[in-house]
């Protein structure tokens, strides 16, 4: 006996329908089913933060998140980067704070709900609001100062 | 991850000698140990139920007598597998008798218990502190066992 | 492949706990932030057949005022807003303290008092703090609600004074004295469990301690307490001799692991340390405050 069960799901402010098991993580439901690959496995423990995207605007694990427990929210992936994460794309980019980017995504989720909550960090601050988010090509300091540029150029 | 411990108890070795190689008294002693059947005359098969905090693993296991020194050694080793999934249990253990008096005997035991997959995730540390209790657990019940007059002769 | 066949999601605290009384504790789990349950579910270290998840009880959440003027903090409230509660303040910082210690600041998103305490890993940040500042946990069951001090609460490694059926329904706290509390930890990163954590509560009138709770985690198979090297730093009104004493007594007692963190002995060399240091902290403040 299946036990799939349809759930429509929210993603990048677009109604979506799928076929979910209850045990599916959003991770599953977002990469395998609906195709948004941006959210990354990486540890698929919580551990690395690859898989970070944004429910009703926190950003929460993708895969310690069961995705019939997202019903009715609103989801973002890095596909759907708007405000802030669009400026930290850029930031990245003139920065050098991409190299095999597969920590890309979920780094600049997670700093863009840090800019919502605190606009002008400190590099400390970035540091800490980061420190759930492994990368392991560089040594953060780029990514430290993409995140600082961007707060710059985002605040009013 | 190696275990290893000391007891001692009140009968004659000949008789914790009986005691420790009968399989149905061995069930009762050893703590998560749910049957214990004889395959032929030097292996055994064994299921044993691990239980760490929430996780529950249950062990299907054969033991192979592999050196037996009447009413003074045994050394085993035991295989074995977590039903289908991937953890391997192996290990390789030995229990020496020493008479300490007429109704006095040392039971020494040592194992060297190798873990591998999903179990091996949960911290090693951890299982060892687990697993040094069930020593103790086994001795306290061994020592009841006999206490009460247990003998398969 | 899971064998999870249906999530739940019950809207009170009654029916959590009907349909959890119908498992066998196995087979039938709850589901509260997911930060631990489904990562060990990715891990296949649980495979429950059935899940509760208690996201949609309005009960659960949240941090409100009792009429004693204590706190009662809901099972489900998550430790980004534990860490962020000002009315955990004087002797119950160290509550706060110990929530904004959590992992990071996603997890602590996503992670709640509740399921963290159910799980009782005893290098986790809640359990010492909960039992310094003498707190009690809220226990729902088939039989109606009971309370269990924070000290009785953890028995053992991930065990709890939790029978098969119940659940963690709220921390509660006596209403909040003036004093510090403080929470520290010894870790290899930022966020990582703990080598050794400290957790200090201390209430003060006029000038005198009224209250001590002292508690190492991460050092044995629960938090570790002894009522007499709160009653010494007490007695000893935080002096230096006391806290050595304190720190000796509670490294003594220690039961630590060997693990990748740390060697056993390791564990019990820097328990002294931790414990003078967050005693000497303690001390200041009550001299200052003077």
């Amino acid at each position: 006996m299946s036990t799939r069960r349809p759930l429509a799901l929210r993603v990048n402010r677009a109604e979506h329908e799928l076929f979910a098991a209850p045990g599916d993580t959003l991770l599953t439901a977002l990469r395998d089913a609906l195709g948004f690959t941006g959210a990354k496995r990486g540890c698929n423990q919580g551990a690395c933060g690859a898989c970070t995207v944004l429910v009703d605007d926190e950003p929460v694990r993708a895969c310690l998140t069961l995705a019939h427990e997202c019903a009715g929210r609103e989801i973002v992936t890095i596909e759907g980067a708007a405000g802030a994460a669009q400026a930290l794309q850029a930031a990245f980019e003139e920065a050098g704070a991409v190299q095999c980017g597969f920590c890309t995504p979920g780094m600049i989720l997670t700093a863009a709900a840090m800019l919502e909550r605190t606009p002008r960090p400190s590099a400390d601050e970035v540091r800490a609001g980061l420190s759930g988010n492994l990368c392991r090509c560089s040594g953060y300091r780029k990514i430290v100062d993409a995140v600082l540029r961007a707060a710059e150029t985002g605040a009013p | 991850m190696r275990m290893e411990g000391t007891f001692e108890v009140g009968a004659p070795r000949e008789r914790v000698w009986r005691c420790i190689t009968d399989p149905t008294l061995m069930v009762a002693c050893i703590p998560g140990c749910e049957e214990i059947a004889p395959v032929d005359a030097r292996r055994y098969r064994a299921r044993v139920l691990v239980e760490v905090g929430p996780v529950k693993a249950r062990f299907n296991l054969v033991v192979e007598v592999v050196e037996e020194l009447p009413f003074e050694r045994v050394a085993s080793v035991t295989r074995g597998e977590e039903g289908t999934r991937a953890s391997i249990l192996s290990a390789e253990n030995m229990v020496i008798l020493a008479e300490i008096g007429p109704a006095l005997t040392e039971v020494r035991y040592s194992s060297d218990v190798s873990v591998t997959g999903r179990l091996a995730k949960y911290g090693l540390g951890m299982m060892k502190k687990r697993v040094d209790r069930l020593g103790v657990e086994f001795a306290e019940r061994f020592r009841e066992r006999i206490a009460a007059g247990a003998t398969s002769a | 492949m899971s064998a999870l066949a249906h999530l739940h999601r019950p809207a009170t605290i009654e029916e959590a706990v009907r349909l959890l009384a119908a498992g066998d504790g196995e087979r039938v789990r709850l589901l509260a932030g997911g930060a631990t349950l489904v990562a060990m579910m990715n891990a296949e270290l649980v495979d429950p057949a059935e899940l509760v998840s208690l996201a949609a009880i309005a009960e659960l959440r949240g941090i409100r005022a009792l009429a004693d003027g204590g706190l009662r903090i809901g099972a489900m409230t998550r430790h980004r807003e534990t860490a962020a509660e000002a009315r955990l303040a004087g002797a119950a910082a160290v509550l706060r303290e110990a929530a904004a210690r959590i992992a990071n600041p996603v997890v602590r998103n996503m992670g709640t008092i509740g399921g963290s305490i159910a799980f009782a890993d005893p290098a986790a940040d809640y359990p010492p703090a909960l039992v310094a500042a003498d707190a009690a946990v809220e226990i729902a069951g088939r039989r109606g609600r009971r309370q269990v001090p924070a000290r009785e609460f953890f028995v053992d490694w991930f065990a709890t004074a939790l029978a098969p059926g119940e659940m963690v329904t709220a921390v509660l706290l006596a209403p909040p004295a003036p004093g510090r509390g403080s929470y520290d930890k010894l870790c290899r990163v930022s966020g990582d469990f703990a080598i050794a954590s400290v957790a200090l509560s201390v209430a003060w009138r006029d000038g005198a301690c009224e209250r001590v709770g002292l508690a190492v985690g991460g050092c044995g198979p629960r938090p570790l307490h002894l009522d007499e090297a709160d009653a010494l730093l007490r007695s000893g009104r935080l002096g230096e001799a006391a806290a050595r004493r304190a720190g000796e007594l509670l490294a003594a007692a220690a039961d630590p692991l060997e693990d990748v963190r740390a060697s056993a002995a390791y564990r019990r060399r820097v328990i002294p340390r931790m414990v003078e240091r967050a005693v000497a902290q303690a001390r200041a403040q009550l001299e200052a405050n003077r």
